[in-house]
């Protein structure tokens, strides 16, 4: 799209590359960007390199991380959290978003506004929600207990299940979202031709539905595991001191134990965590991309 | 069997959508019920929580967030316009570098970017910006990356022909984006301001590192209340802050609807 609109006018943009205005408009966003983004992102890794009085270089923090026992236990926590919170998003997700992408009826709008209204609710509320549903006293328990299933609260708070529902919950409507945009670029046609020709169902969804709507099930996952890595508010409330994944950790490092470099380098690996996620995500796609780029070749 | 088939996939449609709304409703629930527990006994109804949110103590933070919230929509709004107008409309060169760069601040998860920017004031013994003033530039590196997106696509997707009917007709530079450019992208515009709004109104994994006893947002003031207690004063907090946000959501939406019928014409 950028290219064709630079096409249309070749000229005119001779002349106005000559204009100061464009590089005016653009340095205030640049030097916020500089002064508070890349600065302080500058200064976090070298500090994560330094030691705390010579300022020489070092990897000791590194070496910390990975012998002290529960940074590294930490960090493997916070990726389990966050493939169960991609599984179970995109599992859950998936019913909802085929009805999105398929129904004509308006329970479509219906649903997608129940689908997406959480979002703007805001992560505090869902979570206070989460701890009165699951709390020892909460509202399962106390269900539970009423009708005689059990004899004392099950634990179902401060734990990771909690903290896998809350995540759960608040990123569901982007798992949705990419299920559904990518359930939508499948011809209904396919499915209609497999029905006709006597499949079943259930064979329909094995066979076509599912395969071609892995692109889908693929961002799905990978936009809820970078978003269950990095969430702070869910796993401080509902996993508290019982469940600590990385993003706690850090801020427990930087407000309680105020050890600057070790958590700069908890920060580290949380972002190292992310990029390699986003780098998995880049390679499927562009393989992806070429794959179907070789195929449509062919057939013209 | 396609008959068991299609009642198990009604019957998750309707556990997932139950899934979605419980924490909603319950929260609700506890915002009118006398206690936080929300038992399946009879309660009485109870709006007294909602008269306690007009003390200072949940007033004062509320009035914090939506000042901060403000200025961060404003900054980044006027931020991401320039910086999109440069790059995609004025094609500078290295645009495609640029952009990279504005929207490099993305793939950086937020909490990192709060130790980073609250080491950073600390280093430099700026510690004295903690507060109001660090919550608003950090919001403002986190608003407006998507702002510039926002305001990237829609002056992407509008129809360069037009521009150049203005400038065949004889409008100058400043006329054309006057009249032609900024009424074709301000949803895009509008949709970016709404979005800061809300991520910073809403913001926790930033905001956490950045406050100070007595200059917190509303959200801090909440997760740091519940951890302590239920009070179901909080449930009437979050549904009150909640109204807030589609209130702010259905202005902003009423705004841009308008002059979008108005034939795109400026206010």
């Amino acid at each position: 799209m950028n290219s064709l609109a630079l096409d249309l006018h070749p000229p005119a943009r001779r002349r106005r590359t000559l204009s100061w205005f464009p590089f005016a408009a653009l340095s205030p966003s640049l030097l916020v960007l500089s002064v508070f983004f890349a600065l302080p992102m500058g200064m976090m890794i070298g500090m994560s390199f330094t030691q705390t009085e010579t300022f020489s270089p070092t990897l000791e923090h590194y070496q910390r991380f990975f012998t002290d026992g529960l940074s590294l236990a930490g960090f493997c926590r916070t990726a389990l959290m966050s493939l169960l919170v991609a599984v179970s998003v995109t599992v859950l997700g998936y019913p909802v978003a085929y009805f999105l992408a398929r129904s004509t009826t308006r329970w479509r709008a219906v649903v997608f506004a129940l689908a997406l209204a959480p979002e703007l609710a805001g992560v505090v509320l869902r979570t206070y929600g989460w701890l009165i549903i699951l709390e020892d006293r909460g509202f399962i328990n106390d269900l539970l207990l009423q009708l005689g299933v059990i004899s004392s609260p099950l634990p179902l708070s401060k734990n990771l299940f909690a903290v896998v529902v809350g995540l759960t919950h608040v990123v569901l409507p982007f798992g949705i979202l990419s299920l559904m945009t990518s359930i939508q670029g499948i011809d209904p046609n396919l499915e209609r031709a497999a029905q006709m020709l006597g499949a079943s169902r259930l064979a329909v969804i094995r066979t076509i539905v599912l395969p071609l709507s892995v692109p889908g099930i693929v961002s799905s996952m990978l936009i809820a595991f970078t978003m269950a890595a990095s969430a702070y508010a869910t796993p401080a409330l509902l996993g508290g001191a019982g469940f600590k994944v990385l993003a706690t950790m850090i801020y427990e490092q930087v407000l309680f134990y105020i050890d600057w470099p070790f958590a700069s380098v908890m920060a580290m690996a949380l972002l190292l965590m992310m990029l390699a996620i986003s780098f998995v995500g880049v390679r499927y796609e562009s393989r992806r991309r070429s794959r179907a780029s070789v195929s449509s070749g062919g057939e013209r | 069997m396609n008959r068991i088939i299609s009642i198990l996939y009604w019957i998750s449609l309707g556990a997932v959508l139950c899934f979605i709304t419980l924490p909603l409703i319950v929260v609700v629930a506890a915002s009118l019920s006398p206690t936080s527990a929300v038992t399946l006994q009879p309660w009485e109804w109870t709006g007294r929580w909602y008269a306690d949110l007009w003390s200072s103590r949940w007033l004062d933070p509320f009035l914090a967030s939506v000042k901060i919230a403000t200025v961060v929509a404003a900054i980044s709004g006027v931020l991401g316009l320039f910086a999109a107008y440069a790059v995609v409309y004025e094609r500078i060169p290295g645009s495609d570098a640029l952009m990279s760069c504005l929207l490099s601040p993305l793939s950086v998860p937020q909490i990192v970017k709060g130790v980073a920017i609250v080491l950073f004031l600390s280093m430099i013994g700026l510690q004295g910006l903690l507060g109001t003033p660090a919550l608003i530039a950090a919001h403002v590196v986190l608003a407006l990356p998507f702002v510039t997106r926002m305001v990237a696509t829609s002056l992407a997707n509008f129809d360069a022909n037009l521009d150049r009917a203005a400038q065949i007709l004889g409008a100058g530079k400043l006329q054309r984006i006057r009249l032609v450019v900024l009424p074709m992208i301000k949803p895009g515009v509008l949709s970016g301001v709404t979005f800061a709004f809300i991520i910073s109104f809403n913001n926790i994994p930033l905001s956490v590192f950045l406050v100070r006893p007595g200059d917190s947002t509303l959200p801090i003031t909440v997760i740091n209340y519940l951890e302590y207690s239920l009070d179901p004063v909080l449930a009437a907090v979050n549904v009150a802050s909640m109204a807030f946000i589609l209130a702010v959501i259905f202005l902003f939406e009423k705004i841009g609807g308008f002059s979008a019928q108005l034939h795109g014409g400026s206010k």
